[in-house]
């Protein structure tokens, strides 16, 4: 296949990508997902009250203070 | 072993029982059960493909040093192992690893049990018999002769089929999510599963030839980093740093300014690889321009990362997880800034058709990426296998052997690289000269590589440990030293 055929079928693809990437843009204005309000919640999204923020996750299995082993 | 099998019984039981009662952390217990099967499958077959990978990597690395060595046995040559290890590492280990662990991690960001987990079955299986078609068709020969793309075509096609089931499932659990807000390891999870199927998809097109395919070549190359690889690791980086330090991450806005920057400027960079190549000058030097801009996207992850960190280093003392995890961190940014000033012409006039690219490549596919999927499974295994890793010594080893091993190797390649474009530029000397400079950093890589091995053969281990929960048991995490705050004591082995 010759040099323009093949940049025209890479382009097609690239223009179909950059629509995702563009729409998938739009809908994260239009969803305030760049909103202060989510902006400056939104770093603490992976804590909740079970593993909040301050508490470091890394351990699964530990022996609380009354002695008997944890899951957390 | 009868009653070891009753307290391996009880403790399971114990595990269960312990999260019965308590409403939201029974909601992520039922998550992360959701995706046991599927991550476990992931997970294992990538480490089998890891160290096939590796054992195929360190056979030609050694080559260099003996070069007669395998050299009668047709399967065996250079031409046939060496890229049944880049093929196997990246298509069998990362992509496995690394579905694992955007599986998992999609459940706990959506805060919604995985959707349609038989589509990740399916995938899984595709996507193995794709890999392991495409490794035995390169040991037979079998070669499309493109870096990268050197697996027959029906291979990459079940692969790409494996691939669209994944998405599928991802795609349906983050449509059924149960928060408003999108974290940033969110966003670098779905932007690959738009963009990696059509990369894949089109340079499998086979409508290329000549320079057309060159071009394609370099673009899908440094794309399947740029749309797969590299959104995977720092998915995984946003996520466990903060998480392991219980710290929000340190700028939010820093977060999602470097994915949109990441989005627009990374997927331009293939053709830098063809510098000084017959192609219009043009498309070099806007690959060379977004190559640069790549500053900015590292620039916001590497400040964000360092900043979360700062003020907890001494949790590196205890974390095996972090300390892959920023190991692999620290080595993005590494890696990215040394691509930037790689796709500089002056630089690549020394450094191209050189060991400095083979360096590189290894950095970022290893010390990053890697390095990043070794700390996310030692975080995620003990969670959904109800069973803490046996041994932190093995841990430990793993640690080391891969830290060191990539250090040396790409301190000896990016050395002896640059020693040898040096040489290959001074027409004074014959080329052989150039080939004989780089004998003792051959050495070293083949060291280094012997190290990661050694590494992965005690991750293999303490994985199939895991998921048979057999070794000793224990109550308490598996760090590299206990906390004296923790106040845990190790049990002994029953």
């Amino acid at each position: 296949m010759n040099l323009p055929v093949a940049i025209i079928i890479i382009i097609s693809f690239v223009v179909v990508a950059g629509a995702l990437t563009l729409a998938g843009f739009v809908w994260a204005v239009r969803t305030k997902q760049f909103s202060i309000k989510q902006l400056n919640e939104g770093a603490k999204l992976i804590f909740d009250d079970e593993e909040p923020i301050g508490t470091p996750q890394d351990m699964i299995f530990q022996k609380p203070s009354n002695g008997s082993a944890n899951h957390r | 072993m009868a009653a070891q099998t009753t307290a391996k019984e009880q403790f399971v039981s114990f595990a269960s029982e312990a999260v019965e009662d308590v409403s939201e952390r029974q909601h992520r217990v039922h998550i992360d059960d959701s995706v046991t099967s599927p991550v476990v499958l992931y997970f294992a077959t990538g480490i089998a493909w890891l160290v096939l990978g590796s054992l195929a990597g360190l056979g030609a690395a050694v080559k260099f040093n003996l070069p007669d060595w395998l050299g009668g046995t047709p399967f065996l040559t250079f031409g046939r192992i060496r890229p049944v290890h880049l093929n196997a590492v990246m298509y069998g280990w990362a992509s496995l690893a690394g579905a694992g662990m955007v599986v998992w991690l999609t459940g706990r960001l959506c805060r919604v049990p995985i959707q349609k987990t038989w589509a990740l079955y399916v995938s899984a299986i595709l996507w193995n018999i794709g890999v392991l078609f495409g490794v035995v068709a390169l040991l037979f020969g079998y070669n499309q002769g493109m870096e990268w793309l050197e697996f027959p075509r029906p291979a990459g096609g079940l692969i790409a089929l494996g691939f669209l089931f994944f998405a599928y499932s991802i795609i349906e659990t983050f449509r059924k999510r149960q928060v408003e807000h999108l974290y940033v390891s969110m966003w670098y999870i779905l932007a690959s599963m738009l963009w990696f199927p059509i990369l894949y998809v089109v340079a499998n097109l086979g409508i290329y030839d000549g320079v057309t395919e060159a071009a394609m070549n370099w673009w899908f190359a440094h794309n399947a980093l740029a749309v797969w690889f590299t959104p995977v690791g720092l998915a995984g980086a946003y996520y466990f740093i903060p998480k392991v330090i219980g710290r929000p991450i340190y700028s939010y806005y820093l977060g999602l300014l470097g994915f949109w920057a990441f989005a627009l400027f990374y997927n331009w960079n293939g053709i830098h690889h063809l510098v000084g190549g017959p192609l219009p000058t043009w498309l070099v030097t806007v690959s060379i321009v977004a190559s640069v801009m790549m500053f900015v996207p590292v620039m916001a992850v590497a400040v964000n990362h360092h900043l979360t960190t700062i003020g907890h280093f001494r949790m590196l003392k205890y974390s095996p997880t972090l300390r892959f995890v920023v190991f692999g961190s620290m080595s993005y940014t590494a890696v990215s800034f040394q691509g930037s000033i790689e796709s500089l012409r002056s630089f690549s006039e020394v450094a191209h058709f050189t060991h400095y690219t083979i360096g590189h490549a290894h950095l970022g596919v290893y010390g990053f990426l890697s390095m990043i999927l070794f700390g996310a499974i030692y975080y995620i295994m003990p969670r959904i296998a109800k069973w803490e890793w046996p041994y932190p010594k093995l841990i430990k080893l793993h640690f080391w052997m891969s830290a060191i091993g990539i250090a040396l190797y790409v301190i000896a390649m990016c050395t002896g690289g640059w020693i040898q474009g040096t040489m290959m530029n001074d027409p004074s000397l014959p080329f052989i000269a150039s080939v004989n400079a780089t004998k003792p950093y051959l050495w070293a890589r083949s060291v280094g590589g012997t190290m990661m091995l050694i590494g992965h053969l005690a991750f293999a281990y303490q994985f199939i440990l895991i998921i048979y929960r057999s070794g000793p048991t224990r109550y308490v995490p598996a760090w590299f030293e206990l906390r004296q705050a923790s106040g845990s004591e190790e049990s002994k082995p029953v």
